[in-house]
C-alpha cells in the first residue's frame, strides 16, 4: 500500500547520495531535490528514491522497465506486475570500481519493486555547485 | 555575517539515499594471478612429459581455464586496484598490463614452456608495481604468513 498524502508531505524533500552505482551521472555526495508525492513509478528512464525489498534500504536507481515490459531475469524472462518497476544501476562494475564502490545492486539481484517501494522521483541536483542540474529522464548510459 | 559552511549545513540533506553497491573487499593480489600462471606453466610441462591424447586433451582444456583466471586477475588489478596517480610511480604500467595480457592469450594457443615462463616473468612484474605503489601494505591482511 503506498504512502498516505500526510506521509508523502513529510518527504524526503531533499537527500544526499552515498555510494557509486549510478556513477558517473550521479556521484557519492551530490545533494538532490526529489518529488515524494509520486505515488506512480515515472517513465522508463526517470530516476527514483524507494525501498529496496530486501532489507528496507532507502536506495536511489533508474526506472529501466514498467508494468507489462519483459526484462532478462536470472537465464529466462520476467513480465512485470501491473504496479511493478525494474530498477537499474547507471553504473557497471568498472564505473562503481572507479569511485571505490563495489558491484551495484539493482534488480538484478532484488527482483521487481512495487509501487508501494516508490519514495520520490528524483528532480534536480542542486550539489556540488559545479554540477548544479535537472536529473534528466534517460537510457541507462 | 553569515558564513559558507552555515548554509552549507542548512542546505544539507538530513536523508541520504544508497546508490547501492556491495561492499569492495579491497584485496587486490598478484598472488593470485601468478598462483593460476604457474599451473599453466606445469600444465605445459605435464603435457610435454605425456604422450597420452587424452591426457593431453585434458591439459589443454585445463590451461585454458586457468589462463582464462589468469586474465581475470590481472583485469582486476588494473581496473581496480591500480589508479591515475600510480602512473607517477610506473609509468610504463598500461604497457605492462597490455603486454601480460597479450601473453596469456599466447600461453592459451601455445604448448612452449618459454611462453608460459615469459608470463610468470611479466607477471613479477606487475607485483614489483604493486609493491612500488604500496599494494603489499595497503591490501593484504596483516599477519598473513610469508
Amino acid at each position: 500500500m503506498s504512502r498516505s498524502l500526510g506521509a508523502r508531505l513529510r518527504g524526503p524533500w531533499r537527500v544526499a547520495v552515498i555510494e557509486g552505482s549510478m556513477a558517473p551521472g550521479i556521484l557519492p555526495g551530490d545533494w538532490l531535490i526529489v518529488n515524494p508525492l509520486a505515488v506512480r513509478w515515472p517513465a522508463r528512464g526517470a530516476v527514483v528514491v524507494f525501498r529496496e525489498p530486501l532489507g528496507d534500504t532507502l536506495a536511489i536507481k533508474r526506472v529501466a522497465a514498467r508494468a507489462g515490459d519483459q526484462v532478462q531475469f536470472a537465464g529466462g524472462y520476467l513480465t512485470l506486475g501491473p504496479d511493478e518497476a525494474w530498477l537499474e544501476a547507471d553504473a557497471d562494475e568498472k564505473a562503481a570500481a572507479a569511485v571505490d564502490s563495489g558491484p551495484p545492486i539493482d534488480s538484478q539481484r532484488f527482483g521487481p519493486v512495487g509501487a508501494d517501494g516508490l519514495v520520490a522521483r528524483v528532480l534536480f541536483r542542486y550539489w556540488p555547485a559545479r554540477r548544479i542540474g535537472r536529473i534528466s529522464r534517460r537510457r541507462k548510459p | 555575517m553569515v558564513s559558507i559552511n552555515a548554509v552549507l549545513r542548512f542546505l544539507s540533506p538530513r536523508v541520504t539515499v544508497r546508490a547501492h553497491c556491495d561492499l569492495p573487499c579491497g584485496i587486490y593480489d598478484p598472488e593470485q594471478a601468478r598462483i593460476e600462471a604457474e599451473s599453466c606453466y606445469k600444465i605445459v610441462e605435464k603435457y610435454a612429459a605425456n604422450d597420452d591424447v587424452a591426457y593431453r586433451t585434458r591439459a589443454i582444456a585445463i590451461k585454458e581455464q586457468r589462463a582464462d583466471l589468469v586474465k581475470h586477475h590481472l583485469d582486476v588489478l588494473w581496473h581496480d586496484y591500480f589508479k591515475p596517480e600510480h602512473l607517477e610511480k610506473v609509468p610504463n604500467l598500461h604497457d605492462l598490463f597490455w603486454q601480460a595480457n597479450k601473453q596469456v592469450s599466447k600461453v592459451k594457443a601455445s604448448t612452449d614452456i618459454a611462453d608460459a615462463k615469459r608470463l610468470l616473468e611479466l607477471i613479477d612484474e606487475v607485483d614489483a608495481a604493486w609493491k612500488a605503489t604500496g599494494g603489499l601494505e595497503k591490501t593484504r591482511v596483516a599477519g598473513r604468513p610469508s
